[in-house]
């Protein structure tokens, strides 16, 4: 069998659906299909990314029915970078992650496993649909496994959490549902390249509701201010693996949609300001919040709501250049931030507590991870020679080809902000006070494996930017030509 | 007071902006076109349901075999839901057992006779019922879906009436399992022998046939099993009705 872009969704769906009776076969069957799962999905785009960055697009069609009749999957090298970034993501969090909840009792590890491996489906998904509505049915898929895991631990705390986000997940799925029927009334098709093509005739008045329908709806998704409520509470409740997941596998997921449906069904210069002012609101609220958390995983959620916001000021700003840098940031924030949530959870697990004011010269009790954090902490903010400060770099230099000075002024000023709040996390780990009681938890070998293999990539795509720039100039040349996706996907047989 | 007149003016404001949207949908005009030669989506279904696919009803044929995956995705939308509830639901149960293990509390009354007669007799004529739905599901309206939330009502009418009704949790698990694992297989077997996922077999019967539509009709009783498994779970969770673990 040849390996196609349907394995992504085939696979895992199949692995879930076997693991209840595998798991009765064999006691850790839950633990360890995932796994195998996400490995074998790591392969698959191993496979097809050079091919989809060497010979173009591959389109390929389901139950045999060609564009615009049938659904099709579109691998551009846009959404094949991504889906490589995502599978990789979700592999390393599932063997960090793959000791950590023997604390766990019985069929609950099931549940879990499974929620947490179709989480990934459902971004891998969004990314790879041609199809406005099975984008409708992965957004699902996502939502529903996320807020499940968002609850998973149930106290008070939890319940609240899951609670906040359904109700705002609910009305992104409502409000996705309604943008998808009015362009479904206007172009008579749910194809996302037929409805692009069709888009110059439809009315000014019914596009501008739809847009606003689809943006606020993806918005919910991609934590934009003020629709990102339910964000904090999430990232703090959920299960440390499912925390780093939230980063790097739906936050991607989430903003390749609102990249997706502002560049490629609708017109980039229409949203252009306004993902501009949203964005920046969004990094301005999240990161002054960030400062005024007592809890350390309230404070990387936050933190990660100001990076997407900085991502959809890049794709605000529209140019080649930005564009480049909000790829690039959409790889360090998945890299990093759960490399900081990660490590991060070794400092609570080691506390039994989330407060910052525990973390007081943990440096002594856990040398290692705390290394690791702060390397993750210096690469978030941007500090060379780390691989976030490329992403940030290029953002920049992409609005000071459109002269938006007070854009770069605002930027760096927020950087400022989030410098303060990272090196005080630093500050505290190596030069506080010690006062808990020593460490009982040293980290295992395969969340060893885990961290270092990210703090790795951190490292070398600082250091050695043209690894991979290449591919990402390419990638985000192709998301800002639009003929070329309609034509890609419409002349398949 | 001023909250209310805030709010008030919010969804006169939305509304006002949906209706102006809304009303350039052209509600119950023909938009379809010309069947025999489609240049919509929709009339190109309508053409090949019936001749490509010898499917009479073609809704199914779009919900099984057109839009097929879509399908395969709100299964898995519904399986993670129930996942998802057993994941939220399943310690409150262990913890209950650690306080004293008391039985669940689903039926305080006993119900009368009249009810229980009535529900023996009613079960499996729902049963039948549901899967005459999803079996006819290409030819008449109706099918996986409906006719496995119907086989979920029977259980529910069994779970309201009898106190200790217990589903066999091993065959459930099985039949869920199975059901979905055979979706994903005859999507499979579609990509291996003709190149696309679910691609329906040529051989498709003759139209208005019990045994026609390739394999449309396959799909829709293992969709029919897999919701009646999975809607029967979900009650079951709620209920409180799992066996004791070992």
């Amino acid at each position: 069998m040849v390996i196609s872009p349907v394995h992504y969704i085939v696979a895992p769906l199949a692995a879930a659906f076997l693991i209840p009776l595998l798991n009765k076969l064999y006691d850790d069957a839950a633990r360890v299909v995932p796994g195998i799962v996400l490995g074998y999905l790591v392969v698959v785009s191993a496979v097809l990314v050079p091919q989809v960055l060497h010979n173009g697009p591959i389109t390929e069609i389901i139950a045999g029915w060609r564009p615009p009749f049938g659904i099709n999957l579109v691998m551009t090298p846009f959404s094949a970078i991504l889906a490589l970034l995502v599978s990789f993501m979700a592999f390393v969090i599932w063997l960090y992650g793959f000791r950590f909840r023997r604390t766990l009792k019985g069929g609950v590890v099931m549940y879990y496993e499974i929620l947490q491996m179709m989480m990934t489906a459902g971004a891998l998904g969004i990314i790879l649909t041609g199809d406005l509505f099975n984008m409708f049915v992965f957004v699902e898929i996502a939502g529903i496994t996320a807020i499940s895991l968002a609850a998973f631990y149930r106290d008070r705390d939890g319940a609240e959490a899951g609670f906040k986000y359904m109700l705002l997940g609910s009305l992104a799925s409502v409000f996705l549902l309604l943008g998808i029927l009015l362009l479904y009334t206007q172009t008579h098709s749910l194809n996302m390249a037929q409805i692009a093509e069709r888009m110059p005739a439809v009315a000014q008045g019914v596009k501008i509701m739809a847009l606003i329908f689809l943006l606020v709806s993806l918005g919910i998704e991609a934590e934009m201010f003020p629709l990102n409520s339910w964000a904090p509470d999430a990232y703090s409740q959920a299960p440390s693996p499912t925390s780093a997941a939230f980063a790097a596998v739906l936050g991607v997921a989430a903003v390749y949609a609102l990249a997706r449906v502002s560049y490629t069904l609708f017109d980039a210069q229409s949203v252009s300001m306004f993902l501009m002012v949203m964005g920046f609101l969004t990094m301005f609220f999240a990161e002054t919040a960030a400062i005024a958390q007592t809890d350390l995983k309230r404070m990387l959620a936050y933190s990660s709501m100001g990076q997407m916001g900085l991502v959809m000021v890049a794709l605000g700003i529209g140019n080649e250049t930005a564009l480049f840098g909000a790829l690039f940031l959409i790889i360090n924030h998945a890299v990093i931030k759960a490399l900081l949530f990660m490590t991060g959870s070794y400092f609570i697990y080691n506390n039994n507590s989330k407060r910052l004011v525990a973390l007081n010269g943990i440096h002594k009790r856990l040398p290692y991870v705390s290394f690791l954090f702060s390397l993750g902490a210096l690469a978030i903010i941007g500090f060379p020679p780390f691989s976030g400060f490329w992403s940030k770099f290029y953002i920049l230099s992409g609005a000071a080809k459109r002269e938006l000075l007070p854009l770069i002024i605002g930027i760096l000023a927020i950087t400022i902000v989030e410098m303060t709040y990272y090196l005080r996390v630093i500050g505290r780990i190596y030069f506080g006070k010690e006062e808990t009681e020593p460490a009982s938890h040293k980290p295992s070998i395969n969340a060893l494996v885990a961290m270092t293999s990210l703090a790795v990539i951190i490292v070398v795509l600082g250091l050695y930017p043209d690894l991979i720039s290449g591919y990402l100039h390419k990638a985000s040349m192709f998301l800002l030509d639009k003929q070329a996706y309609i034509q890609n996907v419409l002349s398949v047989k | 007071m001023l909250k209310k007149i805030f709010v008030l003016f919010l969804l006169t404001v939305t509304g006002v902006a949906l209706w102006q949207s809304f009303r350039h949908a052209p509600f119950g005009e023909n938009r379809v076109g010309d069947v025999e030669n489609p240049e919509t989506v929709s009339a190109f279904y309508l053409k090949h349901s019936p001749e490509t696919l010898h499917t009479a009803n073609s809704v199914t044929a779009i919900v099984v075999n057109f839009r097929g995956f879509d399908t395969l995705g709100e299964v898995t939308v519904l399986f993670l839901a129930a996942t998802g509830l057993a994941s939220i639901l399943y310690r409150r149960k262990e913890d209950e057992e650690e306080e004293g293990g008391h039985l669940p509390v689903r039926v305080k009354l006993k119900s009368s006779t009249l009810v229980r007669t009535g529900a023996k007799i009613l079960f499996p004529l729902i049963l039948l019922l549901g899967i005459y739905v999803f079996v006819h599901g290409h030819l008449t309206p109706g099918g996986g879906f409906q006719g496995g939330a119907i086989i979920a009502t029977g259980f529910l009418l069994m779970f309201i009436t009898y106190k200790r009704f217990n589903v066999n949790h091993k065959i459930m698990v099985w039949l869920e399992s199975l059901s979905g694992l055979a979706f994903v297989l005859i999507g499979l077997y579609g990509l291996v022998a003709y190149g696309s996922f679910l691609q329906n077999i040529p051989w498709t019967g003759r139209l208005n046939d019990l045994i026609s539509g390739g394999l449309i009709p396959l799909i829709y009783i293992f969709i029919g099993i897999k919701v009646a498994t999975e809607l029967t779970n979900v009650l079951d969770t709620l209920m409180n009705t799992k066996p004791r673990k070992k």
